[in-house]
């Protein structure tokens, strides 16, 4: 009898990923599921002996699903797959009755010894034979920065002492002129502060966007155990930290999986205490074609939140998807 | 350069590449002991590579703030990221001399500093690399350039005879005061317009020039009377405005008769003549029933209609 594995990711780019770590000998029946309430019917119809889990997900996260399983009694093995490795992530999920966690990108070979570990199956890693298809830009740029997110996720949560909220980021082509309208969607009508960093690498060039909310200053001084007054200077201080950390974290996540290296600018302010409209890049209209990836970053329980752009060139555009169907192995 | 074909020319010319650019390097330890030093951070300390070698950083370089250091690189240990200073926020770390010592504008060297991981053979992070470069001409430039733009903007909202706000930025500023009584009607703010009475007089006895000292002198008093919270400028030709924040009318008119007594005690002197003249006011403080700021303005203006028509050198308060 086959074992029913259930691998449930927002990501087509990911879902392929898992598939493909699987080691070959194991006699599993692969089903799949695109969200957390999918996963959820998939698993009643008894589809989930062993479940391969994502966390962030929209409609019904991971969390959610557990949750729902464990007031629910249903059965299954739950495997959580996630970039978020925050170790707050892992106790959270531990304690909703998860068997195990794995971290995104798969690693085949930690794989097959978690399955041991938790007496599922033994033996060599070997691959699946799968046919990966198509790579869709977007859907893998959302799944490597997902992973990215995470381990810039992971070093806020390690440094300040807390955990991080990451919600799913958005990956959109963008004209130049819609730049600004993204920007202001982000903004709202708050006094924001923005650090941008140029990288290039690999064939691949763009820069990041700290968009910082200027009301999170006092409480990022407070984790930061800033002592002493909050001037210009000191926020200025917090502001470039927090942006070489995120975006110093990300970009290496990034250029890990796609096997590169960047090298990155020094990290430039763009204008304190301003509108929004003011921190568009005046030649943002240089490129009729703006890969961009937007991803939020909030603490809990604090009045904290940022939000980190990573805008591509459209010439890297080619490069990322030759990358990506590497990195998808 | 491979490990097996090992070769001490080639790293002769790249230890002379490292040494020669012109960009600082330093390397510590975990300890914060200096490992490397390179000609740029030697040359500009006017440090000796022997005499720094393994020695405390902070010893070596006093001047850098120690705790904030050891924040900042302790991270760079810690996450393996790398962190960075930005001549905005500190302007140097090393106190270097300015690399045009004689013509230069600044004292010392602007410095964006970089602080890198450097990850051993082992994956562990045992030194971290201090990148200094030189921006002074970038900061120069920019502090230049915002000096300029602060004139600018000075300069577009004042009246040049008078050194007043002009008419444009003293309304901007009444506009604004209207706005927070909007927000918030339990404060009270007055406006006083006045005028000076047969200002065409001095004009046509004196001439042109001694109209100008007239309203000179006459803004000259303005500005001694008012208090630095209240927003003064010229309005028109030979009329005045200013806006008193947190003053209801009935103080307001104290400060406009004296404003009113003390031009009349003032004498101008011009080409061998002696001027005298008086000014007429009209005072209104924001209530309910201001609609906008243009009105607020109208109901000074009839006051000082009504103090002109009771026979001028007088202050009237608006009553509705």
């Amino acid at each position: 009898m086959p074992t029913k594995v259930l691998i449930c990711d927002d990501s087509s780019f990911a879902r392929k990923q898992m598939a493909r770590a699987l080691p070959g000998e194991w006699d599993a029946e692969l089903s799949f599921a695109n969200d957390g309430a999918e996963g959820l019917r998939a698993i009643r119809a008894g589809k989930g002996e062993v479940i391969f889990l994502d966390l962030n997900m929209p409609e019904l996260d991971g969390y959610a699903v557990l949750q729902a399983m464990h007031e629910d009694g249903l059965p299954g093995k739950v495997i959580v797959v996630s970039g978020d490795i925050q170790p707050e992530a892992h106790n959270r999920v531990t304690g909703l009755g998860a068997l195990a966690f794995v971290k995104k990108p798969v690693d085949p070979n930690a794989l097959v010894d978690i399955l041991a570990s938790i007496g599922l199956w033994r033996g060599a890693a070997t691959r699946v034979d799968f046919e990966p298809g198509k790579i869709d830009v977007r859907d893998g740029c959302r799944e490597i920065t997902n992973v990215a997110m995470g381990r810039a996720a992971d070093l806020l949560a390690r440094l300040l002492g807390v955990f991080v909220v990451l919600p799913v980021p958005r990956v959109e082509m963008l004209e130049g002129g819609d730049l600004r309208m993204a920007l202001e969607n982000i903004a709202h009508s708050e006094s924001v502060a923005g650090i941008c960093q140029g990288f290039i690498g690999g064939g691949i060039a763009g820069e990041a966007l700290l968009i910082f909310h200027e009301s999170s200053y006092a409480d990022l001084a407070e984790l930061l155990k800033h002592e002493g007054e909050l001037d210009e200077s000191v926020e200025l201080e917090l502001l470039v930290d927090m942006a070489s950390i995120l975006t110093g974290a990300c970009l290496k996540g990034l250029a890990d999986q796609l096997d590169i290296s960047f090298s990155q600018g020094h990290p430039l302010v763009l204008g304190r205490h301003n509108k929004i409209a003011s921190l568009v890049p005046q030649n943002a209209a240089r490129w009729t074609n703006i890969l961009t990836i937007e991803m939020g970053f909030e603490i809990e329980n604090r009045n904290i939140s940022c939000d980190l752009l990573l805008l591509f060139t459209e010439d890297s555009v080619a490069t990322l998807e030759e990358r990506l169907s590497y990195a998808l192995g | 350069m491979s490990a097996s074909k090992f070769d001490i020319h080639e790293l002769h010319w790249l230890m002379d590449v490292l040494h020669t650019i012109d960009v600082g390097l330093l390397v510590i330890d975990r300890d914060y002991r200096v490992r490397l030093l390179n000609g740029f951070m030697q040359n500009h300390s006017g440090l000796s590579v022997t005499a720094v070698l393994g020695k405390d950083l902070f010893r070596v370089f006093p001047d850098i703030q120690e705790d904030w250091f050891r924040r900042k690189a302790d991270s760079v240990f810690q996450l393996k990221c790398p962190a960075y200073t930005n001549w905005e926020q500190r302007p140097y770390l090393f106190r270097f001399k300015n690399y045009h010592p004689i013509t230069g504008a600044a004292e010392f060297m602007y410095q964006n500093v970089t602080l890198i991981p450097l990850i051993s053979a082992d994956g562990v992070i045992k030194h971290v690399g201090v990148i200094v470069s030189d921006v002074t001409d970038i900061a120069v430039n920019r502090s230049d350039l915002e000096i300029l733009n602060r004139q600018l903007e000075t300069l577009s909202r004042t009246d040049h005879l008078t050194e007043l706000n002009n008419r444009g930025y003293w309304e901007e500023r009444l506009t604004e005061e209207f706005r927070r009584f909007r927000r918030s009607p339990s404060t009270a703010c007055s406006l006083i317009i006045f005028d000076i009475d047969h200002f065409k007089r001095v004009n046509d006895t004196y001439g042109h020039q001694a109209g100008d000292e007239v309203i000179r002198n006459t803004a000259r008093i303005l500005r001694e009377s008012v208090r630095n919270t209240d927003v003064i400028g010229r309005y028109g030709g030979e009329e005045f405005g200013v806006v008193l924040i947190d003053t209801p009318s009935d103080k307001a008119i104290v400060l406009a008769e004296r404003l009113r007594t003390g031009i009349e005690a003032l004498t101008v002197g011009f080409d061998g003549h002696e001027i005298r003249f008086t000014i007429s006011l009209g005072i209104a403080q924001v209530s309910d029933a201001t609609e906008s700021y243009r009105h607020w303005i109208e109901c000074a203006d009839q006051a000082l209609y009504e103090a002109k028509r009771s026979g001028r050198n007088r202050s009237v308060v608006y009553t509705g």
